[in-house]
Parts: structure tokens; C-alpha cells; sequence
């Protein structure tokens, strides 16, 4: 093949040089011998001359015609304001008409709640809205600014302190809203420049936060400790000089979101120390949940505090209430007051809800046994959940919260939702039973599949649990029939 | 009546991908470019004065007709991509055509051609190369070219 073109471009080169000494160029005019390159040359010559001798002018502006302009807006078809309307934006999520507690209302029937994140079962609970209401007396509703103008209010530093105390860490932070904690802290220690190495399947929350801090992020595969470890090491040895001068993170959530599996912490905190790296980790799913007295994956694992750089964690899970903390060193705390756009730039927590935060980890560190009934409850669900028809359980027997997945993808993640939508509502509709789908934003780019989640909570009840997974087989069986 | 106002000048649309053509010196530098780079040839290659002016007029080849003809647009994003679909050739000047620059760099591949034929007394494959870089080059620059792509080469997608 490679001498057949050299044959080939040896022959044209020489066609060419033949054709270049053609007869033509021995041609004599007016008594000199004319060779090729000279015809060639003054050709130049003249074209170059002929082009020096013009004179300069602008191109002419050619502005369209009248007839150009009319053809032209008959052409055009324009683009309607929205797409037409379809069945399932139409679609409306089911309301509910009491709080949500383990049995709430909906559309005037009682069901029970699997979708509510109330993992210790704090909804409603007397003493805590006892203080919150007392709070509400003293404080108002509102705190009407920010942290740094006139924000701060004496529950919001003792919840600091609270729940600095309860977690073994010198200082933390409040934010006023759940999710906004962690996408103010990453772009608050991350900067233009960092490197983040963050899990594939973080939550839209996480990958909001990656996006603003404008870092360089690296994914690697979901609680896959081998991909993590690949991944430090070519970052460390790409950038090997480079590397000691630039910041490096690495972000993990305790209890991911969107699939219920659970990082393993003593794995990460020993890759961080190999390849010195700073670990920020996520803990909404995790923190009063997991660890022997509901402190969190750290105490879970048995790896000291100190060790993990920040920890943020959303408090309206298991902890009942709204807004969301962040604990480290003091430098971490501190750095977050001044940097930290949802500390600096957002009003406070309303006092009532710091409150409520007091008296939940108040309550959590006086009951550490609602821990073992939550884990009671999520052993007795998982078992029977175990052999629903076309689902699997995808999250981790230590998760809080129970994800089932597809067997047998359709391919697409919206035939997919579909799919389970349907077995969800007609859960909810025969059954009573109110368990959720995953919402994915668009803008999530979270690769991994969608799936019904069930929160367990510490307040269920063995006979709602029961009812539960046999309603889920049948509506399973019947909906996914066709696919089996 | 007094005049309310007064009419200035436009200012001229300062394009900066190509103002640096109008400093003065430009086509000095140019020159003088394009004879160190014949004498850097010559003592590397320690070939023939003819084939270091044939590399010469090749290179140059290569990279006028890269820069000038073939990259669209500008490095600056201030401009907002208003030159997006023109080379540099065609936003020199403003788009002025058989301006004094442009008739410069014109002349240019021509002269380096008869320099480097002459020098290599006119032998092939040399001869053949150098006649194709400066027929390339030649219609490249005139001015009925200006914004034409031949059979959508380069064009904008």
C-alpha cells in the first residue's frame, strides 16, 4: 500500500518536472530563448504590476433590496414562546394538607409518608415545638438581615456552639438555607486554579457549588476507591511541580443523594493523606444518622474529627428544621465569615429554627436510642424490599433512605421516570402510600439512574413498613410486567 | 443661531488584530525577517543559497498563508466577535482594498520567488514548489478574492 503511493507521487513529480520542460519551453520569440519559468515570471511580473497601478477603494456596502428584505420575513417562521404543552408538565405533584410527619394528609386521605427526610422522626414533636414557639414569642418570625448587619441573634450562636459541642469540632457556622451551604462553602475555599476531585453522582447541589467555584474538577466513578486512587495519583503526577502551589480538594457526600451508597471514609482519609489533598465532605443524609450516637459517618468509621477538613451538613433531615452548619478548624469557621457568599449575602436563619436545631440535637444526644429503631426500621424495610419484581435496592443497608432501581433500564432516563411514576402513583392512589421518585433538575448531570426513593424514618411503624413493600410488589408486578 | 453641536470626526474602528500593520516600520521589519531567516537557514542547513531561499520562500509560504488566510477572527474578545468570519487579510485596512500595505505584502511573495528561482538556476523539484506557493499566495490576495470561499473552504458553519 505505501509503495504503491510512493510509485504514484513519484510518477506525477515527474509528469510534472516533464511537463515543466515541455516543448513549449524551448520556444524562441523574437530571437531569445523562452524556457517555461520565464513565461511564469512575467506573467507575475505583469499581474503585480497591473495590481500596484490600481487605486485603493473601499468595497461597496450591497444593503439588501427591498424585494430581498420582503422574501426574507416571508421566509421566516418564528419560534413559539413555549413548546406546546404537554400531559406531564401538566402533571401536578401531590399537595400536602398536613405536616409532614410518618401519616399525613393528601387530597383528605391519610397515608403514610415515605418521602419526607425526617429521619428521627422530629416532626411534630412536642418539646421541640414547644421551644420553637416560645422562640417565636421572643424572637418574631423573621431576623431581617444578614449575619454580618444586625443578623445575629443569641440562638444562632448557641446553636453554633450546640452543635460545634456535639460533633467533638473547636467552631461552626450556620447557613439559612439547606443546600446553599454547600454550594457557599466549596466556592468559598475553592478558587479559580484548584483542583477538585469530586464523586460522579454528587447531588445538583454539589455540582452548583463545583461550577462556582470556576476549579478545575475531575470526576471520578461513583464510590469506586480504585478511580479515586488512579485519579490522585495522575493528578499528583501531571502536575508535579505545579502541585504544591495549587489547592486540592477532594468532595464527597457521607450518604449520596442519588444513589444510598456510602462513602468509605477510612479509605478516603487515606488516600487524602498520601497524596495531601483536603476533603470536603456532604453529610445531610448522614449527620443524626449514622455513628453509634448519630454524630456521622466520622464516628461510623472511627476516624477522628480532625481529620476531615470541612464538613457541612443540610439540617432539614434528620435534624427537622431548615437551614445548614459547617464545622472544621477554627481558620476553616472563621474564613467562612467573611468569604462565604450564602453567610455574608443571605439574611439569617429565622431564629424559631435555630431553635428547633437545639432542641433536636439536644433530644439526639439525650435518645441515642432512636438510632437503633431507625436501624430497625431500615433492616425491616430492606428485607422486604428485597425481592420486589423488576426493582433492586441500589443504596447501602446503612443509608437512611431506600433506593430502588430498575432492573432493567429502557434506555432512557425519561422512560425510565415514567415508568416509575406510574408504579408511584398508583402506590399512592390504592395503597396509600407516598413514596417519590428522583427529582432531577436540568441542569443535573449526575450520570447515574433515577429510581424510587423510600425515607425510613424512626417514627414509622413496623405494620406501615409492611404495608409498604407489599404494596410495592403488587403495583411493581403489575406496572413492570411487560418488561420482565 | 448658535451651533448646538458640533459633528466630530468618527473615530476610526480600530481593529487590533491588524492596526499594527500602520505602525511605521512594519515592512522594514518584514524585509529584514525574511533575510535572517535566509541566513539562519543557510548556517543550520549548510545547503546551497538557492535551496535555503526556496526553504525560506516555502516557510514563508506556510505561515502567510496560515496567518493571513486561513485564521478567521480575532484573539481579542473585546470585539465581540464582529470579525468572526473574516481572515486577517480581509479585515486589514479596514477592508480597503489595493491599499499601500496591501499592495506591500503582495509584492512580497513575488520577489521572494524570483529570488529563489534565480538562485536555484531554475531546477525542479524546487522550481515546482515555489511556482505553487507563489500562485496560491498571489490569488489569495486579490482584491476580487475578498471574502470568497472557493467551494466553501473555510467557510462558516
Amino acid at each position: 500500500m505505501a509503495s504503491a503511493l510512493m510509485n504514484v507521487t513519484a510518477s506525477a513529480l515527474n509528469w510534472v518536472s516533464v511537463s515543466f520542460d515541455a516543448p513549449l519551453a524551448r520556444a524562441v520569440v523574437f530571437g531569445f530563448p523562452v524556457d517555461g519559468h520565464l513565461v511564469v515570471e512575467g506573467l507575475l511580473i505583469a499581474v503585480i504590476l497591473f495590481q500596484l497601478s490600481r487605486k485603493s477603494y473601499k468595497p461597496p456596502k450591497k444593503p439588501l433590496t427591498e424585494k430581498e428584505i420582503d422574501e426574507l420575513c416571508e421566509e421566516w417562521i418564528p419560534e413559539s414562546l413555549h413548546p406546546p404543552i404537554t400531559e406531564e408538565m401538566l402533571a401536578q405533584p401531590p399537595i400536602l394538607e398536613s405536616a409532614a410527619e410518618t401519616h399525613t394528609v393528601i387530597d383528605g386521605q391519610e397515608v403514610v409518608n415515605f418521602a419526607s427526610a425526617n429521619y428521627l422522626g422530629l416532626i411534630g414533636h412536642e418539646k421541640i415545638i414547644d421551644s420553637c414557639v416560645s422562640s417565636l414569642k421572643k424572637y418574631g418570625v423573621g431576623s431581617c438581615g444578614p449575619r454580618g448587619f444586625y443578623g445575629t441573634i443569641d440562638v444562632h450562636l448557641d446553636c453554633e456552639t450546640r452543635i460545634a459541642k456535639f460533633l467533638g469540632t473547636p467552631d461552626s457556622i450556620l447557613y439559612s438555607y439547606g443546600i446553599s451551604t454547600i454550594f457557599s462553602v466549596i466556592p468559598a475555599f475553592c478558587k479559580k486554579g484548584d483542583i477538585i476531585v469530586a464523586d460522579e453522582g454528587v447531588n445538583w447541589a454539589v455540582q452548583n457549588g463545583l461550577y462556582l467555584s470556576r476549579s478545575t474538577v475531575v470526576y471520578f466513578k461513583h464510590n469506586d476507591m480504585t478511580s479515586l486512587e488512579s485519579t490522585l495519583e495522575k493528578i499528583t503526577r501531571q502536575n508535579y511541580k505545579r502541585a504544591e502551589k495549587m489547592r486540592r480538594y477532594i468532595v464527597v457526600e457521607a450518604v449520596y443523594q442519588n444513589s444510598g451508597q456510602v462513602a468509605p471514609l477510612d479509605e478516603i482519609i487515606r488516600l487524602k493523606e498520601k497524596h495531601r489533598f483536603r476533603v470536603i465532605l456532604d453529610e445531610s443524609n448522614s449527620f443524626g444518622v449514622l455513628g453509634n450516637s448519630g454524630r456521622g459517618l466520622a464516628e461510623h468509621y472511627g476516624v477522628p474529627i480532625e481529620k476531615i477538613d470541612i464538613i457541612t451538613a443540610g439540617m432539614g433531615n434528620a435534624l427537622a428544621t431548615d437551614g445548614g452548619f459547617c464545622t472544621g478548624s477554627v481558620r476553616v469557621v472563621d474564613h467562612q465569615r467573611l468569604s462565604s457568599s450564602g453567610y455574608v449575602f443571605s439574611a439569617s436563619l429565622p431564629p424559631y429554627l435555630a431553635t428547633a436545631a437545639i432542641g433536636a440535637v439536644n433530644y439526639l444526644e439525650e435518645n441515642p436510642t432512636i438510632l437503633a429503631s431507625l436501624r430497625n426500621n431500615i433492616a425491616s424495610l430492606r428485607k422486604g424490599l428485597s425481592d420486589v419484581p423488576g426493582l433492586t435496592m441500589a443504596s447501602s443497608p446503612l443509608s437512611p433512605f431506600v433506593f430502588l432501581k430498575l432492573k432493567k433500564s429502557t434506555g432512557s432516563p425519561k422512560n425510565d421516570l415514567q415508568l416509575l411514576d406510574k408504579i408511584v402513583d398508583r402506590v399512592l392512589k390504592e395503597d396509600s402510600i407516598f413514596i417519590v421518585t428522583t427529582k432531577r433538575s436540568a441542569l443535573d448531570k449526575c450520570p447515574l439512574p433515577v429510581g424510587i426513593r423510600l425515607f425510613v424514618s424512626a417514627g414509622h411503624s413496623e405494620s406501615d413498613l409492611l404495608k409498604a413493600s407489599e404494596s410495592l410488589k403488587r403495583v411493581a408486578a403489575s406496572v413492570l410486567s411487560e418488561l420482565i | 443661531m448658535l451651533k448646538l453641536y458640533v459633528e466630530a470626526p468618527p473615530p476610526p474602528v480600530l481593529n487590533r488584530n491588524t492596526e499594527w500593520v500602520m505602525y511605521p516600520g512594519v515592512w522594514t521589519a518584514y524585509v529584514l525577517l525574511i533575510f535572517f531567516a535566509w541566513i539562519a537557514v543557510l548556517s543550520l542547513l549548510r545547503c546551497s543559497p538557492g535551496v535555503a531561499w526556496t526553504v525560506v520562500n516555502l516557510a514563508h509560504f506556510f505561515v502567510t498563508y496560515h496567518c493571513f488566510h486561513w485564521r478567521k477572527g480575532t484573539p481579542f474578545a473585546e470585539d465581540q466577535g464582529i470579525y468572526n468570519g473574516l481572515t486577517w487579510w480581509e479585515q486589514m485596512d479596514n477592508g480597503k482594498q489595493l491599499t499601500n500595505n496591501r499592495k506591500f505584502l503582495a509584492t512580497v511573495p513575488v520577489i521572494l520567488y524570483l529570488i529563489a528561482s534565480h538562485t536555484t538556476d531554475y531546477q525542479h523539484p524546487m522550481l515546482f514548489l515555489n511556482t505553487l506557493a507563489v500562485f496560491v499566495l498571489v490569488v489569495a490576495k486579490f482584491p476580487n478574492m475578498h471574502k470568497v470561499r472557493i467551494f466553501g473552504i473555510n467557510g462558516d458553519h
